[in-house]
């Protein structure tokens, strides 16, 4: 292990400070370019025709009507593309991928799924036209519920041998054994249902494509710019080369901006078609029904626990509704697996087993969401443990304190085989509980109690793996490489500093974080550092941001390549005049030998090396530049932790939940910019808030989207938000270069447990059980009745 | 085919004139015929508050806005509030107290706090919140927003206060 | 999401506007601040082949009072009228309830008459016309006439007004300065549509309720009194007896609907609690004679 802090002579300033944000200034003055900022000359726009029908078969399209309109350029269906379809590969055994294309092949599977693209000189325009198209189904029978779409007959995707895209069985231990001796078994059905990312800017793709250069390039709000470049060098035949993605400004994505989505392919072959800009930007109702949505699992689980509290052994069936595709890259074993995969917790747990199946109905398709499967995973740990405690007599607190794996067991391989290294567990428990002064709390919900309100604390504990290296896929079963990350730090002749990067920031703050890096490495001010992220041309390899990577793989090659620099920036100042590299110290831009007076800037150095060359040993030239790439592999990745305490009080007549307070304490290691890892975790906890309490994609019957506008998909406002309180443990990871842990997710996986057993708490005196999220009003209404009627 | 009809209007204190379509709506006027792209369009229904802008010094919704109607109005963007080397108080306190993230939603999120401040009554973290109920934000969980309002808000009143008292 | 075409008009007086509608029977629609009709628009639920937009006709933004009460022109701007100090005066109940009505943004462009033509059985201001037994003033091609709130709503976003008729303004009768008011709602978010609520005002003489009124919204096709609960009420002293009464007959007079949001049975238990609620603040804000 090599020692992450820069050399001595540049004590890291601004790693660590609350450094404000570079990106601000021109996101503030309305200065950003997002990609529908973006205006080319002669830019064409698209509509698309979307399927009204959960599932059918396209028997036509007329499309005479739309195309006689004026400005309408033309209209195209799937056979306008006759290209080779992309599968989301998996190494998984008897995993079923389905095929993407461009637009609905014979069938539609979802509603608003694109059936025919049209194309006119203003959206106004195109969506006259669209309006037009007459296209024709035969109904198909709609699989909306998932149990009854794995028993089907009826296959939503030809040649598959059932609706069922992933079954795994995993088992560790001796669970049979364990529960046969425990005193206490709790089991419930828990329902977490499907939630939409909803970044506030919809998702919006700008193809140009350039006939002379035969170049695409694409300009997306994705936070994969890389993984899209690559599929559209498959897809559309190209060298990588003449395939640019950028991601310039991108308005949030939170995983929902993760994939590739037919709209990506259909505007780059539009383009490259008609030889025109080709752009399409998705509006409010498209987004509502055809970006990835999430976490739509149904999970029976058991813990059994012996007469001290302590977990002796978990069983779990999760059936995961993943939607009409298995989506690229990720497939469908991403959110169900990783529910399994993180249901042991942070916990000593060495008997477990799993069941998990994925299984494709008529909704739209589920992908990556913040948190991915951990927070309905927390849920139901969580809730079982609280169930457990009653049982066995234990406050929460207590009953998690004897079961996290102690400081002193790790590594701790978990139930479900993943290899938890040192991390916080009991330390954020503590910090948490004393940080919320937690006795005290007690004592105001049980005073409370006495006046005949309904107050309630919940406590929930998870971990996660963030900045996985390669030794593992960041979904499972993933081909595509994930677990490196590359940086190219360099000076330019005018001594100016530039850091390209493969990832993408679309909020995190990137450009900020990854310039304290390399601002510390090489002694220049953190505004010095230009940081060129999102662009699939910056570096020779990339995927992008997604899975609490970036500051981790990124930040470590931003080390890596900062350091490299500043070896070659003091091996050619050690020529200017001849002195040893080793006297030399960098601050401020500023090159200063050791014990003398003798200064020269970054400036003047570079302009020796690239102007000046003479000055240098013939032999070192053919190498004298300022520049380096530098790959990072933390190979295994680190273990992020916390733990989140929500108070809520519950109407006992209206049913409204309100949350009094709310505390995450957490270990992401080392915090490079506090003021932003803290807007991370506020970040989270509010979309945790939302998925306990008010966010919900609803279907009917006939797989029809209910909750198709922001009015009917409640995300919580400002007022809905309660303050939030962020504790961090602030100390080194030690698996990591730099010592960071990710933590862009953390917030959204403890906060739906912490509050669903602050309402179980609050509602305590009727024995109900919080089994299912959102806990709405409307729940809890039905709850609390069936609760009454089960007395009388 | 409808006729285009003559638009005059005011924007952060230049004159535009241009001709619309009657079904234009104002964000598109901003955005694509004014080169305004600060304005931001999230749900064109109205509900997340990305596209608000001051009419008449008034926050509105730019997507429930018909262009023609802004005929002779005056309009305040984002792009009018402050510059990327002059921030006005909004601006400072935003990016002091880090209030935006991805800054999508951030445009709008300044035209409400703009007549919070231009309101003048000092307001508590929860009116503020409430205040702000029009303006969805996905990636900071409002707290640092309400902080950087709050304090916006105080210095703006007490900077009012300053110059009558002296 | 864009507006399917249509031509416009901004009549600046409502003489044109009433011509110009009778002029397009059936395709045309009004528009004052927009902010419920541009949604439909943008949602294409509408195709007017005419927008009219009144936002510009003289003589609808006025708030006039004189001795019998106020009278709001019909393209006043929520956010006046909630800001309004007459108004706070006389008739408080409204200047409370209006914070009730969606965000600022919303309350600054949209008109007080667009809200009461739209008719939302959910909204505050069609339940305050009702509760406060409002008069609307309308005009068309027939001339002017006066409708009762109470007559005007028909049905969810339906009213008595013709499709070449224009409400003027609405006018509000002063309420006893020494009575109560209260007003509650249940939504999920700060701004959104009421799941329920209710408005109450009442007097008090003799320790007993002399003169009360409860109306209810979002639990019904149109915002409505309960005449059968305000006599219930009458010569009662509003005690738990009385407020369980009252609980359980909202209960069983109003007629729910079911969605996304709510369940019938949830709006039906919600609309004895916000009843209840209003009822409380109304008696304890009532100065007894």
């Amino acid at each position: 292990m090599q020692d992450d802090a820069p050399a001595n002579d540049a004590r890291p300033k601004n790693v660590g400070s609350r450094v404000q944000r570079l990106e601000d200034p021109r996101l503030l003055t309305g200065a950003g370019g997002f990609v529908d900022d973006i205006q080319l000359a002669h830019t064409l726009h698209v509509a698309f025709v979307r399927s009204d029908h959960a599932h059918a078969s396209i028997l036509s399209i007329d499309a005479d009507a739309a195309s006689a309109l004026p400005g309408v350029i033309g209209i195209y269906a799937a056979e306008d593309f006759p290209v080779k379809p992309l599968h989301a590969t998996s190494r998984m055994k008897d995993y079923q991928s389905t095929a993407i294309t461009p637009l609905a092949q014979g069938k539609v599977r979802y509603v608003g799924e694109a059936v025919a693209a049209v194309v006119a000189e203003t959206r106004y325009l195109a969506e006259d036209a669209a309006g037009l198209v007459d296209v024709s189904y035969a109904p198909l029978p709609d699989l909306v519920d998932p149990r009854a779409a794995a028993a089907s007959d009826v296959l939503l995707h030809d040649g598959h041998t059932s609706n069922v895209l992933v079954s795994r069985k995993f088992t560790r231990g001796d669970v049979a054994a364990a529960f046969a001796k425990a005193p206490i078994r709790v089991k419930d059905t828990f329902r977490f249902h499907r939630k939409t990312p909803l970044a506030i800017e919809n998702r919006s793709y700008l193809a140009d494509f350039d006939k002379g250069k035969q170049a695409l390039t694409l300009y997306s709000s994705t936070q994969v710019p890389g993984v899209i470049r690559d599929a559209l060098a498959e897809v559309l035949e190209m060298p990588g080369h003449s395939v640019r993605v950028v991601a310039p400004d991108v308005g949030g994505g939170f995983g929902g901006k993760a994939s590739l989505y037919p709209e990506e392919l259909t505007v780059s072959l539009l383009s490259r078609l008609l030889g025109q800009p080709v752009k399409w930007t998705s509006d409010r109702l498209e987004d509502l029904l055809t970006t990835s949505q999430a976490f739509d699992e149904t999970v029976d689980a058991e813990l059994a626990v012996d007469s001290n509290g302590r977990m002796l052994g978990l069983k779990a069936e999760i059936l995961g509704d993943v939607g009409a595709y298995s989506i690229y890259p990720w497939t469908a074993a991403l959110e169900p697996m990783q529910v399994a995969g993180f249901l042991p917790g942070p916990y000593q747990l060495e008997n477990y087993q799993a069941q998990v199946v994925a299984v494709a109905t008529n909704k739209t398709p589920a992908g990556p969401y913040r948190g991915v499967g951990r927070p309905a995973a927390a849920f139901v740990l969580e809730r079982l443990i609280d169930m457990a405690a009653a049982r066995a007599g234990l406050d929460p607190v207590e009953m998690r304190r004897r079961n996290l794996v102690q400081p002193d067991q790790f590594p701790y391989r978990t139930g479900s085989g993943i290899v938890w290294d040192q991390s916080g567990f009991t330390e954020c428990l503590a910090m948490a509980s004393d940080g919320i002064d937690y006795s005290a709390l007690r004592q105001e919900r049980d005073a409370a109690r006495q006046a005949g309100r309904w107050f309630g604390i919940g406590v929930a504990s998870y971990a996660e793996l963030t900045g996985i290296g390669s030794r593992m896929s960041a979904a499972p079963g993933m081909p595509i490489n994930t677990g490196t990350e590359t940086a190219t730090v360099e000076i330019d002749a005018s001594g100016a500093v530039r850091a390209s990067f493969g990832v993408a920031s679309h909020g995190q703050g990137l450009e900020t974080t990854l310039a304290q890096i390399v601002a510390d490495e090489l002694g220049v001010a953190v505004d010095g550092v230009k940081v060129i992220h999102g662009d699939s041309a910056a570096v020779t390899h990339s995927t992008g941001t997604y899975a609490s990577r970036s500051t981790v793989l990124a930040g470590g090659a931003a080390h890596l390549s900062g350091q490299a620099v500043r070896a070659k920036v003091k091996e050619a100042a050690a020529f200017l005049p001849e002195t040893d590299a080793a006297d030399l110290d960098i601050a401020d831009g500023i090159i200063s030998e050791r014990g003398t007076n003798k200064t020269l800037s970054l400036k003047e150095v570079a302009r020796a090396v690239y102007s000046e060359m003479g000055r240098f040993p013939l032999d070192m030239r053919a190498e004298l530049d300022l520049r380096a790439t530098k790959f990072y592999d933390p190979e295994f990745g680190t273990t992020t932790s916390a733990t989140h305490i929500a108070a809520v009080e519950i109407d006992p007549e209206t049913f409204i939940v309100t949350i009094k307070r709310f505390l995450a304490a957490e270990d992401c290691g080392r915090l490079i910019n506090p003021m932003i890892v803290d807007g991370q975790v506020h970040g989270g906890i509010a979309q945790g808030i939302g998925a306990a309490l008010y966010e919900e994609v609803v279907h009917d019957q006939n797989g029809q989207a209910l909750s198709a506008s922001l009015v009917d998909y409640v995300a919580p406002s400002a007022a809905e938000t309660p303050k939030l309180e962020v504790l961090h443990l602030d100390t080194a990871a030690l698996g990591t270069l730099g010592g960071y842990r990710g933590m862009g997710e953390g917030g959204a996986i403890g906060a739906p447990a912490a509050i669903a057993n602050a309402i179980a708490d609050a509602l305590s005196h009727l024995n109900i059980n919080i089994s299912e999220l959102p806990a709405t009003p409307e729940r809890l209404f039905r709850l609390v009745n069936a609760a009454i009627e089960g007395e009388t | 085919m409808i006729a285009k009809r003559p638009l005059s209007l005011t924007v952060n204190g230049r004159d535009y004139q241009r001709d619309v379509e009657p079904r234009r709506l104002l964000t598109d006027l901003l955005r694509e015929d004014l080169g305004l792209t600060g304005t931001h369009v999230g749900c064109e229904h109205g509900v997340c508050g990305a596209c608000t802008v001051l009419l008449d010094g008034a926050s509105a919704r730019a997507c429930l806005c018909l262009a023609v109607q802004a005929d002779g109005r005056e309009i305040t963007t984002v792009e009018g509030m402050g510059d990327i080397g002059a921030l006005s108080l909004l601006q400072e306190k935003f990016k002091k107290h880090h209030a935006l993230q991805c800054g999508f939603c951030t445009p709008g999120m300044l035209a409400t706090a703009h007549e919070i401040l231009a309101d003048g009554a000092p307001l508590a973290d929860a009116d503020i919140r409430e205040a702000l109920s029009g303006n969805l934000c996905r990636c900071t969980g409002y707290e640092h927003i309400v902080r950087a309002v709050s304090e916006a808000l105080a210095e703006s009143i007490s900077g009012r206060v300053q110059p009558n008292a002296g | 999401m864009k507006p399917p075409a249509f031509d416009y008009a901004a009549p600046e007086t409502i003489a044109e506007a009433v011509q110009l509608l009778a002029a397009h029977p059936g395709e045309a629609k009004l528009i004052a601040g927009g902010q419920s009709l541009m949604p439909m628009l943008n949602f294409r639920l509408l195709d007017p082949a005419l927008l009219v937009d009144i936002s510009r006709a003289r003589g609808l933004d006025d708030i006039k009072t004189n001795a019998n009460g106020v009278m709001v022109g019909a393209g006043v701007r929520h956010h006046a009228l909630m800001r309004s100090n007459d108004v706070a005066q006389r008739l408080p109940i409204i200047a409370h309830t209006m914070q009730y009505v969606a965000h600022m943004a919303i309350r600054n462009r949209g008109t007080i008459g667009g809200s009461l033509a739209h008719g939302d059985p959910a909204a505050e201001l069609p339940l305050l016309a009702v509760l406060l037994d409002a008069d609307l003033h309308i005009t068309g091609p027939a001339g002017d006439r006066t409708a009762r709130a109470a007559d005007f709503f028909l049905a969810p976003l339906t009213t008595d007004l013709g499709e070449d008729e224009i409400l003027t303004a609405v006018a509000f009768a002063n309420q006893p300065t020494d009575g109560g008011w209260g007003f509650e709602e249940i939504a999920r978010r700060s701004g959104d549509f009421a799941l329920a609520g209710a408005g109450a005002v009442l007097t008090i003489q003799h320790g007993v309720i002399a003169d009360v009124r409860l109306a209810m919204m979002g639990v019904d096709e149109t915002p409505r009194r309960l005449p059968g609960v305000e006599a219930m009420l009458l010569g009662r002293a509003w005690d738990a007896n009385a407020r369980a009464t009252v609980t359980r007959q909202v209960r069983e007079l109003i007629n729910p609907m079911s969605d996304l949001q709510a369940s019938a049975d949830y709006r039906r238990h919600l609309a004895g609690v916000v009843a209840g609620r209003a009822l409380d603040t109304a008696w304890n804000r009532a100065q007894p004679q």
